[in-house]
């Protein structure tokens, strides 16, 4: 893409609100633990998940993660109201030790689940239903998550959800995606979508160092590539302007910045 | 131990079962003792390009079904004796088979002490897929240098990364060296780009391959290799960890004629 010369083609708003960032797969660390938080039973129209769906993001997210956390770091596994059996936990612990986690705790809401997890070996909390509801994302002036790490390609059909900033150290190829309620950064080549600021935030930046998306998505604003590339890809930076989603070298986008918005 | 590689692209058409076909064919011309499976239930197509579809009497669901032991239903090559075939049912679905199933029966091969387990992949990411890779250690992605074929082979990777198959490996299939120099077809450079997984082989556009498939006669078996065959033959040698040059694709190619007809077309 041209820098700041011409305007990416075609900008949109988006009419839908975002999906629920809470159908992934997520991990987080806290306090010398890794909480590893599955999505919800059921959560809007399109229903729940599929477990093996879950179990693909699961690996997904560790194998492109593992700077993240120490080895044999513990884990507790907050399943909430979803059903898990006893093979789903299996396969969860293995999945797990393939990188050095072990499975410590299991937080839910769901007595089967509490059960098949005591069978298997696990320390059990069981809470009511009602507890989680408090913690509902969508809470306002919710403040953004820990930046997440993402070594690796991300491939045509994965998405990377996150509700904070996403650094990519690799490709975003054609077909996978990336969107966050934070910044995007792809230390690689972005090939393929970004969707920075998700949930609404203007200020959400994509920074590349080879920018050719399929489109790119700052809040509520869409844009294309122009439609001829350009003869060589240079790091660059897109943001929410005047008119809509622009593009500046990077180089020249911290100049930009200190003469105020345009 | 025996090498369990499946041969998948998640797009049809794109050449996985001519691959298996010749590889299995090409591995056991160098005394390999190879099985090729045939993962594709209910339109099962490596028989044919083997041509050994009128000797199947048993398929992997009688195995199953324990309606016949294992060395009943392999179909031992008419050619090759190193060469078996697994043939899949024909009048199932992919669903009448779990990837529990699928290693179960790939393990009871593995333990008749075949150096090779080819198996041939469906299309697609679906039942089928999953039962394909169940069971393999490695992995071979068939592509053609077209967009679709690179994003659907890509999401592949992706799902063997997710199930522990990381030594996966990528053949180009039917390129066209003279369309690739007047930059009309993706090059392998950019298929490589986007894939970032090691090359195994380029396979250049043959019309000998349509023929080959009609009469059951894998390429290998040519007593002249022709290029496409040559091809084969080397990713063989590459799979059995001889480092062998790729072949230059462009040099026949680009003679004073071509490069003439370029000169006028602009």
């Amino acid at each position: 893409m041209n820098p700041d010369s011409t305007p990416p083609n075609s900008i949109t708003e988006l009419p839908t609100p975002e999906p629920n960032p809470n159908q992934q797969v997520r991990l987080k660390s806290q306090g010398g633990k890794l909480l590893l938080l599955l999505p919800a039973e059921a959560e809007g129209e399109t229903g729940s998940v599929p477990w093996s769906e879950l179990w693909e993001q699961l690996k997904h997210r560790l194998a492109s993660g593992e700077r993240f956390w120490q080895p044999r770091t513990p884990v507790h596994l907050l399943t909430r109201d979803r059903l898990l059996d006893a093979r789903q936990f299996q396969e969860i612990a293995d999945a797990l030790a393939e990188v050095e986690l072990h499975l410590k705790r299991v937080y839910t809401s769901r007595r089967q689940t509490a059960l098949a997890a005591v069978t298997a070996g696990y320390s059990v909390e069981q809470h009511t239903p009602v507890a989680h509801l408090n913690q509902s994302p969508a809470e306002p002036g919710k403040p953004l998550e820990e930046p997440l790490y993402v070594e690796g390609t991300v491939r045509s059909g994965v998405e990377i959800r996150h509700g904070g900033t996403v650094i990519v150290i690799g490709d975003v190829n054609p077909g996978g995606s990336v969107v966050a309620e934070g910044d995007i950064l792809v230390w690689g080549r972005l090939r393929g979508m970004a969707h920075a600021g998700s949930q609404g935030n203007a200020t959400g930046r994509i920074y590349t160092l080879h920018m050719q998306p399929t489109q790119l998505r700052i809040a509520d604003k869409v844009a294309r590539p122009p439609e001829t590339p350009p003869d060589q890809y240079l790091p660059e930076v897109a943001y929410i302007g005047n008119d809509g989603i622009r593009i500046a070298l990077a180089s020249d986008f911290s100049r930009l910045l200190a003469n105020g918005p345009r | 131990m025996t090498r369990i590689v499946v041969v998948t692209s998640g797009k049809g058409g794109v050449g996985k079962t001519t691959c298996t076909a010749n590889l299995g064919m090409a591995l056991a011309q160098r005394d390999q003792r190879v099985a090729v499976v045939d993962a594709d239930f209910g339109l099962r197509n490596l028989d044919l390009l083997l041509g050994l579809e009128n000797r199947i009497v048993y398929t992997a669901l009688d195995v199953l079904a324990e309606d016949c032991r294992l060395d009943q239903a392999l179909v031992k090559d008419k050619r090759q004796p190193n060469l078996v075939l697994l043939p899949a049912a024909q009048n199932r679905s992919k669903e009448s088979i779990t990837p529990e199933q699928m290693s179960t029966l790939i393990a009871k091969i593995a333990e008749d002490k075949f150096d090779f387990v080819l198996v041939d992949c469906p299309a697609g990411i679906e039942m089928g897929f999953r039962n394909a890779i169940a069971a393999a250690n490695e992995a071979i992605v068939v592509t053609t240098p077209e967009i679709s074929a690179v994003r659907d082979a890509d999401r592949v990777i992706g799902l063997l990364e997710a199930n522990d198959i990381r030594n996966a490996r990528l053949i180009v299939n039917r390129l066209k060296p003279a369309m690739v120099q007047e930059e009309q077809m993706m090059s392998v450079q950019d298929v490589q780009d986007i894939l970032a997984i090691p090359l195994l082989g380029v396979i250049p556009d043959d019309e000998r391959v349509i023929v080959s498939t009609n009469r059951g006669e894998p390429l290998v078996l040519e007593q002249k290799l022709s290029l496409a065959g040559l091809a084969f033959s080397n990713i063989a040698r590459r799979l059995l960890g001889e480092t062998v040059p790729f072949i230059d694709l462009n040099a026949p190619h680009d003679d004073i004629f071509a490069r003439i007809k370029r000169f006028w077309r602009g």
